[in-house]
């Protein structure tokens, strides 16, 4: 019998190159922090939805005022307390135009459509509720602000410093959150006088505190880790460490409260307005404009509906929108 | 622990102390006079009156008296009431909100600790969904909002209770309802988070290794240890309370301290606001008290660290 000649011989084998290069090489696109963040947040549906909302509404707010060429105050008795009236749309009840079964429009003989109907004096709600959402989102943008400049700096320089420095500028955190927010608003508010200035300024001087006590946190928590002293040894300033490593370090968690901070002050503004503290008349802001539909509640009841919808879709979708961006930067923290 | 507790009654009186300061700066910083018909008034009569009310004194001497009043339990007189005591008005007034108050809360409470149970129980599964949804939009909408949808649904379309007051037990339930869905919404997520976590530990996998059967494990191990926690939001609950009962009192005509307060901003009537925001703060401080004690009690690390909750 033949064996196929199928020894093996040494010739045949040749060592392998180790290359340490390719072992160590990442096989798939690195994904930073960042990336990771957003893809579970494009993941979670409610988030995407409200962000979406909160996209419509914000542009909704600052361009249909210029649809409607009534301004927030143009009174006219002759065209009091008519329901929403939308020609296009008019076979759905709701924007039928008619009152218990009466064509209200028809009865006091108006040509225009009013899309959100008119108040008791006759001003166009189109335009008041609009412009009521934009001073909610001013709001909004003064208090992610204020978070961000005051409350990230003061809570970065207590952490940061830590020693001295931390103890004094806790204490005085201590005595302001001591203080209920509704008083030290109330407060603040009797002194000036109630409108969209003591407002802001209510919330510049409480709005901070719970911003700056979780950074104070974030910092003290990173504070000693090796890449601060790497870059403190390489001769970098404070400053440097504090606003270049340090806070872009956590970010994630910035940005998730004040993504809830947010909703607060908007509930804020519009629950001072609702009790007679803010915006007042002529201007509009949605809780003065909810507290004048009550008013007509069980007669008018559209006139509460429209602003009392916008507040509510702008807190929830600000909260949901927040509970993505946390369970995106921190799975961990998920709830 | 004696010591803990000194230490936070000072802290309390403190921060009370500064309260009473800050509202009569804020009260001397208010433009105009307190008096309604000044400018009637020749300049020697508006002198006697000012010297009627020691508004002739320097401010030091007017702070003194002030702190002395406050101390004997004299508010000053309201305005809007023909300067009645204003210590009466809100004596008489405070019961109310407080029974408001105590139902919204004892309601929300349960209730949220019991969907939170459920919820943490059958998680990512459809009660939790809708439980966790349901709390979004409770923590989300205010409650003005939700007191008005009550009221216009079960009081004007359907009359199944009164649109408004406050006599027998029909006319709470609105109002305290209208209370307690953002207690609820925000019990109910606060108990999840416990239970989720609660039942990830070892010991309940022990339990359950040990044979226990699952109402035992959840019964016995996991709502005890996962109610703890609860006592934290009681603080945030009862501000979220009062800033509610403001508007819900006033929404349903209930004869409370809220309802006074917004009728008192109203009207300019700045002893009636400036008692009624102390009595805020004071009560509000006396919960963080509370809640402080109650924590240190159940969990001595925070003793030792200097009482930093949060």
């Amino acid at each position: 019998m033949m064996m196929p000649n199928t020894e093996i011989t040494k010739d045949m084998f040749a060592p392998a190159d180790i290359d340490h290069s390719v072992s160590e090489k990442i096989g798939r696109r690195s994904v930073s922090v960042w990336k990771d963040a957003l893809r579970r947040f494009v993941q979670n549906k409610g988030a995407l939805i409200s962000m979406i909302l909160l996209t419509i509404i914000i542009v909704a707010a600052l361009v249909s005022p210029h649809f409607s060429k009534y301004g927030i105050d143009d009174q006219d008795l002759n065209r009091v307390n008519l329901p929403p009236k939308i020609t296009a749309l008019s076979w759905i009840p709701l924007f039928s135009g008619k009152e218990g079964g009466v064509d209200v429009y028809k009865q006091n003989g108006i040509k225009q459509d009013f899309w959100f109907g008119t108040d008791s004096l006759g001003r166009d709600l189109w335009t008041r509720t609009w412009s009521g959402t934009q001073i909610s989102l001013f709001i909004a943008l003064i208090a992610a602000l204020v978070d961000l400049f005051i409350g990230v700096v003061y809570g970065g320089i207590s952490g940061y410093f830590g020693t001295t420095v931390d103890n004094i500028l806790q204490r005085i955190v201590e005595v302001i959150m001591g203080i209920p927010n509704l008083v030290w608003i109330i407060l603040l508010i009797l002194v000036m006088k109630p409108g969209l200035f003591a407002i802001t300024v209510a919330i510049l001087a409480t709005n901070w505190v719970t911003m700056s006590r979780i950074v104070r946190g974030e910092m003290m928590k990173l504070k000693n880790q090796e890449f601060v002293l790497a870059s403190r040894t390489l001769g970098a300033s404070n400053g440097r460490i504090i606003f270049r490593h340090l806070i872009p370090n956590s970010l994630g968690m910035i940005i998730v409260n004040t993504m809830f901070s947010v909703p607060n002050a908007i509930f804020f503004e519009a629950f001072l307005s609702f009790i007679g503290l803010g915006i007042r008349q002529p201007q509009a802001s949605l809780g003065s404009l909810i507290n004048t539909g009550y008013q007509q509640l069980q007669i008018h009841p559209y006139q509460t509906l429209y602003p009392g919808l916008i507040i509510s879709l702008l807190l929830i979708c600000f909260n949901i929108m927040g509970d993505g961006l946390r369970d995106a930067f921190d799975p961990k923290l998920r709830r | 622990m004696v010591r803990y507790i000194l230490k936070r009654v000072g802290y309390m009186l403190v921060t009370f102390y500064v309260v009473i300061t800050l509202t009569f700066l804020s009260m001397k910083l208010l433009p105009g006079t307190p008096f309604k018909t000044a400018n009637r008034l020749t300049p020697q009569q508006l002198n006697q009156l000012r010297h009627y009310y020691g508004l002739d004194q320097p401010i030091p001497v007017q702070y003194v008296h002030y702190l002395w009043n406050f101390i004997h339990g004299d508010l000053g007189g309201s305005f809007q009431y023909g300067m009645q005591p204003v210590t009466q008005f809100l004596l008489q007034r405070f019961p109310v909100s407080l029974e408001l108050g105590v139902e919204a809360m004892i309601a929300g409470t349960i209730l949220g600790i019991l969907l939170g149970i459920v919820a943490g129980i059958y998680r990512a599964r459809f009660l939790d969904w809708g439980t966790m949804t349901f709390s979004v939009i409770g923590i989300s909408i205010p409650s003005f909002i939700f007191a008005g949808i009550l009221q216009y649904a079960f009081a004007v379309n359907v009359q199944l209770f009164p649109v408004a007051g406050w006599s027998g037990p029909m006319s709470h339930v609105l109002p305290a309802t209208s209370l307690a869905i953002g207690v609820l919404a925000l019990v109910a997520r606060f108990m999840r988070t416990e239970m989720v976590e609660v039942l990830n530990q070892d010991y309940i996998v022990t339990a359950q290794a040990k044979g226990l059967t699952t109402s035992a494990v959840v019964f016995r191990h996991a709502i005890r240890n996962a109610l703890i926690p609860i006592i934290t939001v009681i603080g945030p609950l009862t501000a979220a309370v009062v800033t509610g009962s403001l508007v819900v009192e006033n929404i349903f005509a209930i004869p409370g301290i809220g309802s006074q307060f917004v009728d008192s901003i109203v009207t300019n009537d700045y002893p009636m606001i400036m008692g009624t925001t102390e009595v805020y703060a004071g009560m509000f401080i006396i919960t963080i008290f509370i809640v402080d004690i109650l924590y240190g009690v159940i969990d001595p690390r925070i003793r030792v660290s200097g009482g930093q909750t949060s």
